[in-house]
């Protein structure tokens, strides 16, 4: 499937399921998002790195709808997306979790993964009443789905517990197990691994290429740990001051100057 | 003790008062609980959609001389679409804002109830809406009484309307706050973003929780009408939907049994003491005794939020789990 090449011509490649081009956002005059463009390859596992207030969070924010952008466009699966609700974007294929976590925290634990399953007619008022029984059987079919894939993230023996009462690892852990629940085409991940115990961590990153492989599900993930960033990634995106400093492969990324640049004196400099 | 005092408290009038006036405020108090227990909403102007649904039904009688079974459906209708009048640009908008339009909605319809004296009759009430229920009520009570060999009164006719009712409606609730529609508008309540992130519109379903909660105040106002067989503005003070927060508070939030619970305790409490005029009750005047009744009120809801914060059906983890 081929995407058509944005406005200025520079992206012409072959599979990109995210297209950014030109978004600007500013708050109160500084540009968080400052003329923003970039591709998100079909089926990779890329990172979005850079230091802190570079704009990652408002850029996942842009792209998922929470912010509409003030200029440019974002396409997804080559259709417009920006200026829809959160909503009609996730429906589409592109869901998100986001940076402190969103635990539904009076829900059961299966109960935030049942809630994310699409198609569910149970959802609305009318088919409550008039078609019980198709609402009854999608049901069943997705509570079976939820506890196996609770399972794969051993969160199986708190399927009956609050969410509230998982730790912050878990929760994070469920954020990414009800994000997939959607069936998404795309998940953006904001800081999946922060206040995650190394096990966990690892956990997490595995469950991340392991459905990559099986579903051909693609992640843009945010994330601060380089050597995670560099050894999990096929691309990593680097912004700085709003604006997209670097973009390629982890081995292009560690020789750019820019980027070493951008990082110079931080303790996180890429190594 | 006083014999206008024991006289009240051992008839069984007055207690079937008072259990049509619990059951009337279970209907209105369980449209609140799904629009705050199980939505978040802070409605505090619950209050006037049960006004429109009272003065909608009777003024559709009285000035379009339509019949009850008619007017009844049409006031419920009315309730709705003002909730989602209301909604529509207030739900948008941060939780807290609902808070402050809803009141100055309510308070809008009881002023312009109030002044709109042709149709409504003002201050001095609406009258003359009641002829055909209490023709209904007469005849289904004296069919009542040759199956049952016991009097019905216009009280014990409405007493078997009403609970059924309640029942018939907390039903409704349970079905639907138990399947998935009810476990997005739970989603929502806990963190809107979270359930938008995860394809569900929020604001789609605050607006069917508020309209399905004004339906339910408005089903309420039509058998308040019924039971009071006239209207006034002054019944519709914005006290009156706190009543329904102290039920609801009572009985535990997002806790659906819990609502005619709180309704009957509330009930007792509110109107079974209007009788104490024992010493030292004796040596106030009936305007203050009514005073004291609400403080009695305010005294129950400050020990339960000191001793039971989760009301009398709510779960205690649940408080704790709140961020």
């Amino acid at each position: 499937m081929t995407v058509e090449s944005s406005a200025g011509g520079h992206r012409t490649r072959h599979d990109t399921v995210l297209e950014v081009d030109d978004v600007t956002k500013h708050f109160g005059g500084i540009g968080a998002v400052d003329r923003v463009s970039l591709g998100v390859e079909r089926g990779s596992i890329t990172a979005l790195i850079g230091p802190n207030g570079a704009g990652k969070t408002t850029l996942f924010n842009l792209v998922s709808g929470f912010i509409a952008p003030e200029s440019g466009t974002v396409l997804f699966n080559g259709r417009r997306i920006d200026g829809k609700p959160p909503h009609a974007i996730a429906r589409r294929g592109l869901v998100r979790t986001f940076q402190i976590t969103k635990a539904l925290t009076k829900l059961s634990v299966l109960e935030n993964m049942m809630l994310a399953a699409p198609d569910q007619p149970g959802e609305r008022f009318w088919s409550v009443w008039f078609r019980a029984t198709k609402v009854r059987d999608r049901e069943r079919e997705v509570r079976e789905r939820a506890l196996d894939a609770l399972r794969i993230f051993a969160l199986d023996h708190m399927a009956d517990e609050y969410a509230g009462t998982l730790s912050g690892g878990q929760r994070k852990l469920l954020e990414l197990a009800r994000a997939l629940m959607t069936r998404p085409t795309m998940v953006l991940l904001d800081e999946p691994m922060a206040g995650v115990n190394p096990t966990l961590g690892r956990s997490l990153l595995e469950h991340m290429r392991q459905i990559r492989k099986d579903q051909g599900v693609t992640f843009l993930y945010v994330e601060h740990d380089m050597d995670v960033v560099m050894t999990h990634s096929e691309r990593i995106i680097v912004m700085a001051d709003g604006r997209v400093i670097a973009e390629g492969t982890p081995d292009e990324i560690r020789r750019n100057q820019g980027v070493i640049d951008a990082y110079l004196g931080t303790a996180g400099a890429p190594t | 003790m006083s014999a206008p005092f024991l006289g009240a408290i051992l008839s069984i009038e007055f207690w079937q008062y008072v259990a049509v006036t619990a059951g009337i405020y279970s209907i209105f108090a369980l449209g609140l609980q799904l629009q705050f227990g199980f939505a978040g909403l802070l409605n505090f102007g619950h209050i006037g959609f049960m006004a429109i649904g009272s003065y909608t039904m009777a003024m559709l009688i009285v000035h379009a001389s339509l019949p009850m079974w008619i007017s009844a459906p049409i006031a419920i209708a009315t309730a709705m679409l003002f909730g989602l009048i209301i909604g529509i640009p207030a739900l948008r908008l941060r939780a807290d804002y609902l808070a402050i339009t809803t009141i100055a909605f309510s308070e809008i319809i009881r002023i312009f109830i109030l002044n709109s004296v042709r149709w409504t009759g003002g201050p001095q009430g609406l009258l003359g809406f009641a002829t055909e229920y209490t023709d209904f009520s007469r005849s289904a009570g004296r069919r009542l009484s040759s199956i049952t060999h016991i009097g019905f009164d216009p009280d014990r006719v409405l007493l078997v309307l009403v609970w059924p009712t309640v029942l018939l409606l907390y039903l409704v609730l349970r079905k639907l706050t138990r399947s998935p529609w009810g476990r997005v508008l739970r989603a929502i309540r806990e963190d809107e973003d979270a359930a938008d992130a995860l394809g569900k519109n929020p604001l789609a379903y605050k607006l069917q929780a508020l309209a399905i909660g004004s339906a339910f105040a408005a089903i309420a106002g039509i058998f308040f009408s019924y039971q009071l067989l006239y209207l006034t503005p002054t019944e519709f003070e914005p006290l009156f939907t706190f009543f329904a927060w102290v039920i609801v508070l009572l009985g535990g939030t997002a806790r659906l049994g819990g609502v005619p619970v709180g309704a009957v305790i509330f009930a007792v409490i509110f109107a079974g003491t209007r009788f104490l005029e024992f010493w030292p009750l004796s040596l106030l005047d009936d305007g203050d005794r009514a005073a004291v009744r609400l403080i009695v009120v305010g005294l129950i809801l400050i020990g339960l939020m000191a001793f039971r914060p989760q009301g009398i059906f709510g779960k205690k983890e649940e408080l704790l789990l709140d961020r």
